[in-house]
């Protein structure tokens, strides 16, 4: 109670007070902002509160990591970018938070994302960037920070967790499915969130083509855990590209893929004798197109991906999701998307096939409200179904509140 | 865009300027200048190298305490190199300003300044009409870019057609201006406005500073 009384206080605050409170994030940002070497160095410190609220059903959707219905999870962002002269540009992200993806576990900090970019030509034809980075698949990655994303959480492909576990193979067709009701957070989805593997990339724009490629130490549906480089080596590196088409401003196309293991070191003596990691991979074959024009934006995303599971075979999905985003007003927003998620079968061993997950689909609602150039307030609600299997279905609403400086 | 940005000083189109003689100049104390803005590229793996150039801080030198004169001028300001130019424009009561586009990406140009709130969307290069807002309330507007955070640019809407912006050393010449009492305003930035009553005498120089 003390908690809502606080967050209206300060949504009323920054609504009367709107222009002073700009005045002090502005005056904040140039504080925060340095410059040496007659301005060839500068750097600026920037970041994000959030206050994020859910209210849902168990099991907790997506990669929620919560025992209880009703979660509260606050996070503190922030980001270094640095530019020295034309050519290098530096950045990290460190997040004060409980958990990479919402849980209600204790504070941890963590370094999410830094990296080193150099750019020799101006024209931007080629970049190479080495680090811990967010992945170039896809078209979500630039708009998943709270203040970019019109939702507060990710698409279903980023987040629904699958049968697919990186920490252990299964003993059998049977056991692949059946393990997967114990533990959620022993299990991965197809992509996990913007997947900050480390490694390098090179990317480019070439007239109205540009292009990504990086090799990363984890594959992308891997855990947070398995992405910095202290946890996971590059022994079995995975590959991703991306070839966008961009024939004007309005629409933007992508393919992109990825081929990599994806199991942890640990499960290497799960996997069956004379096999090793390097055995079983995640290839995704992504398609993406957005568009934009005045108030109205457009994106949709398109996954086709097989893990080769020991003592299985080749496990497929398909996930999309298409996503709208409108502004009413300059302060008022609302956004809706539609996921869905397809499982392909899998042999059981003795000639028959079986689904290896349940088909599902997602519909998020969301709305956002911004009180000034620097506080946002959206809200969300998502209901989830399953198409097959038990049908189990589940609804969540959630609400964040974000303070950008 | 370099005529109109010349429309600083309005006196041109005024009637009453036949009568207006005198002339005020000198110098304004501008605060020390800021670091040049970084551009956020975390997410844009594909981008040009593009490095910001500092704007020193520049202040806006206006007569206040006349009749209103109310037209309907037409004023720019651009979006180029990913900032907004020029980054301080004063403007008149009414004016139309336009927000021509000379990048060859996206701009999302809004303000939530209680003088002004407008979203003009995302739109071209190309965008034409060019997309503009009448500004029909005195006060401070400051522009952003929804897609670019560091574009930061301000419009200062004045009940006066007699204005002009100082140079980067601070100085100003404030010609043609009608001859009796009034006070002389320096806008310096959004908490710091300093004034000074003056009497304008027709054909008369009057030096003025706001150290």
């Amino acid at each position: 109670m003390k908690l809502l009384r606080a967050l209206s206080f300060c949504l009323v605050a920054c609504t009367v007070r709107a222009f002073e409170v700009e005045d002090f994030f502005d005056r904040l940002d140039n504080t925060l902002t340095i410059a040496a070497f007659e301005d060839n160095l500068r750097a600026r410190l920037s970041g994000t509160i959030d206050l994020e609220a859910y209210h849902f059903q168990q099991p907790a959707p997506g990669l929620i990591d919560s025992n209880i219905d009703n979660l509260f999870n606050p996070r503190l962002t922030l980001f270094l970018d640095a530019q020295l002269g034309f050519q290098i540009y530096f950045f990290t992200q460190s997040r004060l938070d409980r958990g990479f993806d919402p849980s209600d576990h204790d504070a941890q900090i963590r370094l999410d994302e830094y990296a080193l970019r150099f750019t020799p030509w101006e024209d931007g034809r080629f970049n190479l960037q080495v680090g811990k980075f967010a992945t170039v698949v896809g078209n979500w990655v630039p708009r998943h920070l709270s203040w970019e994303n019109p939702f507060i959480n990710a698409p279903l492909v980023y987040e629904n967790v699958t049968a697919i576990s990186d920490k252990a193979a299964p003993v059998s067709p049977r056991n692949f499915i059946g393990r997967f009701d114990n533990e959620k957070y022993e299990f991965n989805p197809v992509i996990w969130g913007p997947s900050y593997a480390s490694g390098i990339s090179f990317s480019g724009r070439l007239g109205r083509f540009d292009y990504a490629t990086e090799m990363k130490n984890s594959s992308l549906s891997s855990r947070p855990e398995s992405w910095s480089v202290t946890a996971i080596g590059f022994e079995h590196p995975t590959f991703s590209g991306r070839v966008g088409f961009r024939p004007n401003q309005i629409w933007n196309f992508g393919l992109s893929a990825s081929d990599g293991p994806y199991f942890r070191p640990e499960a290497e003596q799960t996997l069956p004798p004379g096999r090793d990691i390097g055995d079983y991979r995640e290839f995704v074959l992504g398609q993406d197109v957005s568009f934009a024009s005045h108030h109205l934006q457009l994106w949709a995303e398109f996954y086709e991906a097989r893990f080769e599971v020991p003592r299985v075979g080749d496990a497929d999905t398909f996930a999309y999701y298409l996503e709208a985003k409108y502004k009413f007003t300059p302060q008022l927003f609302g956004a809706l998307r539609w996921n869905q998620q397809l499982f392909g079968n899998v042999s059981d061993g003795t000639g028959g096939q079986f689904h290896w997950g349940q088909d599902l689909g997602r519909i998020d609602v969301a709305a956002g409200y911004r009180f000034t150039s620097h506080t946002q307030l959206k809200l969300q609600y998502s209901f989830q179904q399953e198409t097959t299997g038990p049908r189990d279905d589940n609804h969540l609403i959630a609400a964040q509140l974000t303070v950008r400086f | 865009m370099r005529r109109l940005a010349g429309f600083n000083t309005v006196v041109a189109l005024l009637p009453i300027s036949v009568l207006a003689q005198a002339t005020v100049e000198g110098r304004v104390g501008l605060p020390k200048s800021h670091s040049a803005p970084v551009v956020a590229k975390r997410y844009e793996i594909v981008t040009r190298a593009g490095v910001l150039s500092t704007q020193p801080p520049l202040a806006v030198v206006y007569l206040a305490g006349f009749p209103k004169v109310r037209l309907s001028p037409t004023n720019q300001i651009a979006q180029k190199n990913l900032a907004f130019v020029p980054s301080l424009l004063p403007v008149q009561v009414g004016t139309k300003v336009e927000f021509p586009n000379l990048d060859d990406t996206y701009h999302s140009i809004f303000s939530y300044s209680p003088a002004k709130r407008f979203d003009l969307g995302r739109y071209r290069p190309e965008e034409r009409p060019i997309p503009s807002q009448v500004f029909d309330t005195p006060g401070l507007v400051t522009l952003r870019c929804d897609i670019h955070e560091h574009m930061r640019g301000l419009i200062l809407v004045l009940d006066t057609p007699y204005f002009v912006v100082t140079g980067a050393d601070g100085r100003f010449r404030l010609s043609r201006l009608p001859a009796g009492h009034y006070t002389l305003k320096a806008w310096i930035d959004s908490k710091t406005t300093r004034e000074r009553p003056v009497e304008l005498k027709s054909g008369e120089t009057l030096h003025i500073d706001f150290p």
